[in-house]
């Protein structure tokens, strides 16, 4: 007996190949000699993830489902698997510097990266209920280490420890769902559900109301929205900063297409129940996070506030499952990719050995220790709160449309002024960079890579917001999208 | 409801089940947790056999009796100081987390409650069994449609065994 894989098979996998191939590489280097491993694993991991984004870039605008209809490349999968390798590219530079400084080691490190990757990749591929539960799994498991891997530093450990339970509470309840979505409906296959919604007085099924909420809950978790969010602020300060740059971007742009893929184009019959859920769960999720983040005078925890927000907002696409929804959810996760991390390489390269100085106060008078890092940083604030000229603000005006063509207009108050609000505690970091002299005037020391990572997410986020109609052309293309 | 054998043996595994389960979360000494555990895992087996699942029931007792429940032992006995260790199951959000853990109970119960009552039309048509050769069935269900997620699952094994060994090893250097 043959095992069938046909070459459209390889097709629809190639990019995860790459990576799983470049992590064994990894791995087994640093098995054999853990010298070379610590000085050339980081530049491998880099090569695999530029490969892997060649590879995206041949199946841009192409079609194809592969394994029996488990994995779907489409204009929708590619542009976010771009958003996960960029995240993932730049969390790499980031990490070369940090690892050294922090005195941990590099080979399992970069492998583990990879394969977490590699399980955002096919999550935002599968269009299979089995297929989304086992690359949460991959790339979760891979990140609950990563998150615990300052092993000396216990709040690290912490970290670690609380996202590995509730990560695996979440993932208990997401396979009890499947369970539920399969029991009423004799599948597990996306484009099967779709299918069988049609049924007439299915709708109404109890048990598939119960199996698709309890879904919901289990992906809520992922992306960290109110109240599945819990977990976020801690798991965000304890990981070393590089991980959370890393998983705060990537993480949630693979849980949002495995979240859009289920909602918007197999359970769209339904849509009449989860739209009023996922409209309150958008609310809250802004309110909640933005409101929190004004108390914070800790940047890591205040940048994880504001990672909650931001997953309020692109629920807001979400909720109005429109073409132009739809189509801004990749673009706001490509923009957010880029100045998200870079607002975590600035932290990054700010914190002192053993993640000190996360304070505000160490912000204080940044302009005159560095200025080139200042301007960046006040960038980065500006795209996150959405003002100009940054990409943050096209990803925004995105998203503003999208509600008010479907009609959400009291989703789209409650998006204008929690941004509003967002202003005050993001260009309070401004402030104090540029406003405040610093009591003493010592220059801060940025590891090239670093430097490399930083002006990448600033020209990424101008570019943007200058020249929106590079991307529009894929974005446009999104919407043709099929199950 | 009938008194069947068929009936009679799930009520008892059921009960069973439940019963070690409820000790497992209960008992302060966790050597006894553990071993209640097993008889939990040994119990799901047999709701297996009864549910006509029997390479499944096999599977269970194989893995989670024969290898999970006897790793768990080994860990509590080789770790310091655990053996004879009171531990409290409780916190102090035992009243909350009890009402949330009961709302969730009473929502899925009053779902399948509500799905036996309308008879059973509420549930799809399940794929025929096979009753020759299941477990030819199965071999070919993994390696032809399923050959991705059973790949991708040793995968995950893989990132975790890399994983427990960062977590574990010794720092040297």
């Amino acid at each position: 007996m043959t095992i069938p894989v046909s070459a459209a098979d390889w097709i629809v996998i190639n990019t995860e190949l790459i990576l799983v191939g470049t992590a064994m590489i990894v791995l087994l280097l640093d098995a054999f000699n853990r010298r070379i491993s610590d000085r050339i694993s980081p530049w491998i991991t880099l090569v695999g993830v530029v490969g892997g984004l060649v590879s995206l870039g041949f199946l841009w605008g192409q079609e194809y489902t592969g394994f029996a209809g488990m994995l779907v490349i489409d204009s929708f999968s590619v542009l976010v698997k771009m958003a996960i390798l960029f995240g993932t590219g730049l969390a790499v530079l980031l990490s070369v510097d940090y690892l050294r400084r922090e005195e941990l080691a590099q080979g399992e490190y970069y492998g583990l990266l990879l394969l977490s990757t590699v399980g955002m990749l096919l999550l935002t591929s599968s269009a299979n209920l089995i297929m989304i539960f086992l690359s949460l799994e991959m790339l979760s498991i891979a990140l609950y280490v990563l998150t615990g891997y300052a092993r000396m530093r216990p709040r690290s450990q912490e970290a670690g420890m609380k996202y590995f339970l509730l990560g695996s509470f979440s993932a208990a309840i997401l396979v009890y769902g499947v369970a539920l979505i399969y029991g009423a409906l004799g599948t597990v296959d996306l484009a099967g559900v779709a299918e069988a919604l049609t049924a007439p007085g299915i709708l109404s099924n109890p048990v598939l109301l119960a199996g698709a909420g309890l879904v919901l809950v289990g992906l809520g978790f992922k992306v960290a929205a109110v109240p599945f969010q819990m977990w976020t602020p801690d798991v965000y300060e304890g990981a070393p900063s590089p991980v959370t740059a890393f998983m705060s971007v990537s993480t949630k742009a693979a849980a949002f297409a495995a979240l859009t893929r289920v909602l918007v184009f197999a359970f769209s019959d339904l849509s009449g129940v989860w739209m009023a859920v996922i409209w309150a769960i958008a609310a809250l999720t802004m309110i909640f996070g933005n409101l929190v983040a004004i108390a914070q005078n800790n940047i890591k925890r205040m940048l994880a506030y504001s990672s909650i927000a931001h997953a309020g907002y692109i629920l807001v696409a979400v909720a109005s499952a429109n073409q132009l929804g739809i189509q801004s959810i990749p673009f706001y996760l490509i923009a957010y990719t880029f100045m998200n991390i870079g607002a975590w390489a600035v932290v990054t390269v700010i914190t002192r050995k053993g993640e000190e100085g996360v304070g505000l106060s160490d912000y204080t008078g940044l302009f005159w220790r560095n200025p080139l890092l200042a301007v960046s940083m006040g960038l980065f604030m500006f795209s996150l709160a959405g003002i100009p000229p940054t990409a943050g603000f096209t990803a925004k005006i995105y998203l503003f449309m999208a509600a008010v063509n479907a009609n959400l207009i009291g989703l789209l108050i409650v998006a204008v002024v929690t941004t509003i609000i967002s202003a005050y505690f993001y260009l309070r970091v401004t402030v104090i960079m540029f406003m405040h002299r610093p009591s003493e005037v010592s220059a801060v020391h940025v590891p090239i890579a670093a430097y490399v990572a930083i002006i990448i997410a600033v020209v990424a986020t101008l570019w943007l917001f200058l020249f929106p109609n590079s991307t529009q052309a894929f974005t446009e293309a999104v919407w043709r999208m099929g199950l | 409801m009938e008194i069947t054998g068929y009936n009679v043996a799930f009520i008892a595994i059921a009960a069973m089940t439940v019963t070690s389960a409820i000790f497992v979360v209960t008992l302060p000494n966790i050597l006894r947790s553990a071993l209640f555990l097993m008889f939990t895992f040994i119990g799901v087996a047999g709701l297996y056999v009864l549910a006509n699942a029997e390479i499944l029931a096999a599977m269970q007792l194989l893995i989670y009796v024969g290898a999970i429940t006897v790793l768990i032992l080994f860990a509590i006995v080789l770790t310091q100081q655990l053996m004879g260790a009171r531990i409290t199951q409780t916190s102090r959000n035992i009243v909350l987390g009890g009402v949330a853990a009961i709302a969730v109970f009473a929502f899925i119960a009053t779902t399948f409650v509500s799905h036996f009552s309308k008879g059973s039309d509420m549930i799809a048509a399940q794929p025929a069994v096979p009753t020759s050769d299941p477990l030819l069935m199965i071999a070919k269900m993994l390696i032809q449609p399923y050959v991705l997620p059973f790949e991708l699952a040793s995968f995950i094994l893989l990132v975790a065994m890399v994983g427990a060994i960062v977590i574990a090893k010794e720092d040297k250097d």
